[in-house]
């Protein structure tokens, strides 16, 4: 599809011109990817040095687990509702009803995350620390004090509940990368277990999945790196204190929220701190989406030689 | 077991009525006339501020990033070769699952000692994470033109440029306008990268991108946890106008790329 061939000598022709002004465009997007690279990367060295790398963990400890705690949390919600759902969508449901379905699951995805932190803090919290936080508390607290209720916990304020809800916003994500992954697996699969007498189920659960898993890993990946950088939702909903906590259902802090609050307003110190912070956030989420494009890849590799 | 699929189905979906119902529920009292005339230090108090401060933000974003990114497109699918093409499709790909608050810190770290606090520095922060939804998304619909169309244009003797402006970009033009529409909708939304680089006023801004302003996502995150009903409620509006516009924006994309034969 491209146009390799130079119709005129001029260096002014138009055609020379549009080809200059198209690349130069390529090359600014370009160039202000890799200046974000660039700033990043050096951002992160004099925190990094000053200290020891164990020790930088040490002391942000808090932030870190938080942020890891909380994106486990969302995938453990968001994984199996939206790998379920995505079964559903592509093996069972009838196509007029898969369509809107679908539409449904992606409109999800076009509310912007404030709005899903407002709900949050005046809803959906106060319902979650009622009903699963308080039956996980109640079953398990008493052998694990991780898991244990906070009785002085202020209403809307929890580790728990900020993974949570960030499980419901990467619902669709997972559903939209889950069902193009499903999609994929070649029929001709399908067709030859269900000749050899499988059921629908046995089928999906025998042939599809195993086919899919791959690339559902790699969805969940791109999906725990959204949750991993999800900001202004959990900002609002996990409470903002900056220790480990002692409990899942006790505030916390993440990388992101830390920056997003004290960013603004921090001396020298902490902001390199800060940086350093939100750097290997930006590494982490690009190895998870490299991972993902890299296993989708494989998937593809895969249902190309059944075909 | 396709009853427990189905009820996962159902599961996904339960958020989005939970959430559009008490957004409209808690909305509704407080929509009034002086909602979108009046500023927060007016008498009774407002949020036009932060309506119309979203709109210049993100209106000054999609100008500035909306010409660089189709002509961007434009180079890595009509011209690049394929090897360039592919690579520079992954890097915009990872790019785009970077999170915003890196971006907004970005800003902060380099834009903001510039420009200063002010709606400039958001609207470059807005800017960088609109371009690779514009890229990449231009991009898609460009290659759904098919080859012929070009080698029916050349054949016929149009010079390159033509051809790509006036029969390639003409028959995705409904296309290219969707990734536009796609990338405003996704930068009224952001809020982390505006609470590092413009943090918000109660002032109304008209045009003055030097100095500070106000925006929905700002509004109602910092209305929030308010226990005055009123700011409170205004909270839940401002809730009610960015979810009003991001859905619509998101449902016209999607009936444009229904109807349309490209994209």
């Amino acid at each position: 599809m491209a146009f390799n061939i130079t119709r005129s000598r001029s260096l002014l022709s138009p055609d020379r011109t549009f080809r200059a002004i198209t690349l130069m465009a390529a090359v600014t997007t370009a160039t202000i990817l890799a200046i974000i690279f660039v700033v990043l990367a050096l951002g992160s060295i004099p925190a990094l040095t000053a200290s020891s790398f164990v020790d930088f963990i040490g002391t942000n400890a808090g932030p870190i687990f938080g942020t890891v705690a909380t994106a486990l949390i969302a995938i453990a919600v968001a994984g199996p509702i939206g790998i379920l759902a995505a079964v559903y969508l592509v093996e069972f449901a009838p196509k007029r009803l898969a369509v809107v379905l679908t539409f449904i699951v992606e409109l999800i995805a076009a509310i912007p995350s404030v709005v899903f932190g407002l709900w949050a803090v005046n809803d959906l919290s106060i319902r979650l620390r009622d009903s699963v936080e308080w039956w996980i508390a109640s079953t398990f607290g008493k052998f694990i004090p991780f898991l244990s209720e906070d009785s002085n916990n202020p209403a809307a304020d929890s580790v728990f509940r900020a993974g949570f809800l960030v499980g419901i916003m990467i619902i669709p994500l997972v559903v939209a990368l889950s069902r193009e992954i499903i999609r994929a697996v070649p029929i001709s699969l399908r067709e030859g277990y269900i000749g050899m007498g499988a059921t629908r189920w046995e089928t999906i659960r025998h042939v599809v999945l195993p086919t899919a898993r791959i690339g559902i890993t790699g969805a969940l990946m791109l999906a725990l790196g959204r949750a991993l950088g999800e900001t202004i939702a959990v900002t609002m909903v996990i409470g903002g204190s900056n220790d480990v906590p002692g409990s899942l259902f006790q505030p916390g802090s993440t990388i992101a929220t830390r920056i997003a609050t004290t960013l603004p307003e921090a001396n020298p110190d902490v902001k390199s701190v800060l940086i350093a912070l939100g750097v290997i956030l930006f590494f982490v989420s690009l190895g998870l989406s490299l991972a993902m494009r890299l296993a989708a890849r494989q998937t593809a590799k895969i249902t190309a030689s059944v075909k | 077991m396709r009853l427990s699929a189905l009820i996962a189905t159902i599961a996904a979906i339960i958020p989005l009525i939970a959430l559009i119902y008490f957004v409209i529920v808690r909305a509704i009292p407080w929509l009034d006339a002086e909602l979108f005339v009046n500023n927060p230090l007016d008498k009774p108090s407002g949020i036009s501020n932060a309506i119309f401060g979203s709109l210049q933000l993100t209106t000054a974003a999609i100008l500035a990033v909306s010409p660089i990114g189709v002509l961007a497109a434009i180079y890595l699918n009509e011209y690049a070769s394929p090897r360039v093409a592919s690579w520079s499709e992954l890097v915009i790909d990872v790019m785009l699952g970077v999170p915003s608050i890196v971006v907004g810190m970005f800003a902060f770290m380099v834009v903001v000692p510039q420009l200063g606090v002010s709606a400039g520095s958001g609207v470059v922060a807005i800017g960088i994470l609109m371009l690779p939804i514009v890229v990449r998304t231009t991009q898609e619909v460009l290659r759904l033109v098919p080859s012929s169309v070009r080698e029916a244009s050349l054949a016929l003797g149009v010079p390159v440029w033509k051809t790509v402006i006036f029969v390639v970009c003409r028959t995705a033009f409904s296309g290219i306008l969707t990734a536009v529409i796609l990338a405003y909708s996704r930068g009224l939304g952001e809020t982390a990268p505006l609470l590092l680089t413009v943090r918000g006023t109660f002032a109304q801004n008209w045009l003055d991108f030097g100095t500070t302003m106000n925006a929905l996502p700002l509004t109602i995150y910092s209305y929030s946890g308010a226990a005055d009903s009123r700011t409170l409620g205004q909270a839940w509006a401002a809730a009610l106008l960015l979810m009003v516009l991001a859905l619509a924006l998101n449902i016209v994309v999607r009936a444009r790329t229904v109807n349309s034969r490209v994209a």
